[in-house]
């Protein structure tokens, strides 16, 4: 990959300039949290580089809590979205296997999709309840953006991702190609944070957790961790996970002119899976949270060949029940395999 | 441009026939015709209420019309139930794996029907009947709760008896409770399937119905001897976009919509709760 270096000060006036001719999102802070805001050349200094994840995740900019899917949104923008971490980059890649990757596309996801530019950056404060590397990411990407960023001392590395990265660059003289030294002197940064996220996750264990968790379907199993009896199903894991992507469709419109709204839904919900008489195939909230970690850690790799947890903690942060899915996750496989 | 895949195709409602005191069968006719192979499903929108997921009950060798038999047991059947002799709905689809016809050439085919699952055995039932020596035998078991709840009445007792003159066919009809006016058998549909004069391993057998049934007779026919790779269910699920995206459908890590609806027992039996 074409790695290239410039000043911060130069990248500082590089992303002012792009600021006043595109849309650009980036990560600000409010009450020591990040959230994606507008990057009007006015705020572009108070962007936050190489931090942490945001508060909201990636798909909010892809799959919108609400919207129009008949008939499709006919104006979608140009967007470039900045800060993006690792986590989200591979949630993205969950949600463009299942909205792009057959034969069936999701009109407005594909718009969307087209028309952004994803700068994601490094993740150098992890929270402790970050744990991407226990599901085998790095808190760095190698793939899946357009263009990378590492703050690096007084300077900024940039990876080329895509040819659509390299053209948001152009010609500027400013950007030099970056050296081997610059360059290994980032990998021991990265390895830093990879260790220090590991090591805040010693105490869980999800070492072949798909190949473990399949057939955990029965009720009794989930009964075992405790602290699933706190979760209040209000849905904040999924609406939060940068990789659920369920929805129901609301009809709305009349005979003349029919029209279809996506909205997120959440497989928590009693309703979710209720049928028209009334029967669901998930009766009980053990059902449903058994449902929601196995869709995760198993269902979508048999349907797409990724896992879809991609270790960013949201789910815990926001848990109004207080529960570490961690904790849940490395209880029900030692409870597994001694029943075994 | 793209084709948006949630564009239903405008249809006129040609007629709404009372099957039974809950059931009515409502004859579509879509813009453009509509083409689907029996075992497929498509969604029916009723605008401004909602969409759901129905195996066309008519031929699919009828390009000009749909009939979709549907059970009133919420919002959008509800809707369906009120509808009117030139209403517009939409129809997408079709969707689904179909029942695999070419696996069923030369063989005996025995389709088992309770209730409101006949509907999807009325579309492969004409299917095969289309192109009738392509297979050994076709024997039709159909059940129901009582003779009011029958539905297709006129077929099952009356047009269609009497092609098993003319062809190698036969029917066993069934209800749960009879009344006065019923001259045939009594009993649940797993009932018929005792003493069943069939060549097993040349057979397979395609079951429709209310969850319970289908799991009884499921039982019933591993029991008299069919191989699970040869009892083929037609799975229902909640489900909203029909084409694997939206993840209500899933039995497990299996799409109803995509990888079903029809699917064989060996492909479903250690998912969790298929029986509901």
């Amino acid at each position: 990959m074409d790695t290239l270096y410039i000043t911060k000060k130069d990248w500082d006036s590089f992303i002012k300039g792009k600021a006043e001719i595109c849309n650009i999102f980036a990560p600000f802070e409010y009450e020591r949290r990040l959230f994606y805001n507008r990057a009007s050349p006015d705020i572009e200094k108070d962007i936050v580089y190489n931090r942490v994840r945001t508060v909201e995740p990636l798909k909010i900019f892809f799959a919108p809590f609400k919207e129009r899917v008949f008939p499709e949104v006919d104006e979608i923008p140009e967007i470039v979205i900045m800060g993006v971490t690792t986590c989200d980059i591979n949630g993205l890649k969950i949600m463009d296997r299942v909205f792009m990757g057959d034969d069936y596309k999701d009109p407005n996801y594909t718009n969307r999709r087209e028309k952004t530019l994803i700068i994601s950056s490094d993740c150098l404060s992890p929270y402790p309840t970050c744990f991407c590397e226990l599901v085998g990411i790095h808190p760095y990407p190698y793939d899946g953006f357009d263009l990378n960023i590492s703050i690096f001392e007084d300077g900024v590395l940039v990876d080329i991702g895509s040819d659509k990265g390299r053209s948001f660059i152009g010609e500027d003289q400013k950007f030099l190609q970056a050296s081997r030294e610059q360059i290994n002197k980032r990998e021991q940064n990265r390895n830093k944070i990879s260790a220090m996220i590991k090591e805040s996750n010693r105490a869980f264990d999800f070492v072949d957790i798909t190949t473990k968790l399949k057939g955990a379907y029965h009720t009794e199993l989930w009964k075992l961790p405790k602290d699933i009896e706190n979760c209040v199903q209000c849905g904040s894991c999924t609406n939060n996970c940068p990789s659920c992507v369920c929805f129901l469709i609301e009809d709305t419109g009349s005979q003349e002119t029919m029209k279809k709204v996506k909205v997120w839904d959440s497989c928590l919900f009693p309703g979710y899976a209720r049928m028209a008489a009334g029967v669901s195939p998930r009766p009980t909230l053990y059902d449903r949270y058994a449902n929601r970690l196995l869709c995760k850690y198993w269902y979508l790799v048999e349907n797409y060949g990724k896992t879809g947890c991609t270790g960013c903690g949201r789910c815990i942060d926001g848990c109004a029940g207080k529960i570490d899915k961690r904790k849940i996750l490395t209880e029900v496989l030692r409870e597994k395999t001694a029943i075994r | 441009m793209m084709e948006n895949i949630y564009r239903p195709i405008r249809c006129e409602v040609m007629d709404v026939i009372t099957e039974s005191p809950t059931i009515k069968t409502v004859v579509v006719k879509p813009e453009n015709g509509f083409s689907f192979l029996a075992g497929q499903f498509a969604s029916l929108t009723i605008p401004g209420v909602g969409e759901a997921p129905f195996t066309p009950s008519s031929s699919p060798y009828d390009k000009e019309k749909l009939e979709f038999t549907v059970m009133r047991v919420g919002r959008v059947t509800d809707a369906i139930h009120k509808l009117k002799k030139g209403d517009i709905v939409g129809v997408r689809g079709p969707y689904g794996k179909p029942y695999p016809l070419d696996h069923y050439k030369g063989k005996e085919i025995l389709l088992v029907g309770g209730g409101v699952g006949l509907a999807p055995l009325r579309a492969l039932f004409l299917a095969l009947i289309e192109t009738i020596s392509n297979y050994k035998r076709i024997v039709f078991c159909c059940g129901a709760r009582t003779p009011a709840d029958y539905i297709y009445k006129d077929m099952i007792l009356d047009k269609w008896h009497n092609l098993c003159e003319k062809y190698p066919l036969c029917f066993r009809i069934t209800v749960d409770k009879k009344d006065e006016s019923w001259k045939y058998g009594e009993g649940v549909v797993t009932k018929t399937l005792d003493g069943l004069d069939i060549d097993i391993k040349n057979s397979v057998a395609v079951v429709c119905g209310p969850p319970i049934m289908m799991k009884f007779t499921t039982l019933k026919l591993l029991e008299i001897g069919y191989k699970e790779a040869q009892i083929y269910l037609s799975m229902e699920r909640k489900m909203y976009c029909a084409v694997g995206h939206c993840r209500h459908c899933l039995i497990g890590d299996v799409f109803v919509c995509k990888d079903g609806p029809v699917f064989t027992y060996d492909q479903i039996k250690d998912k969790p709760n298929i029986w509901v």
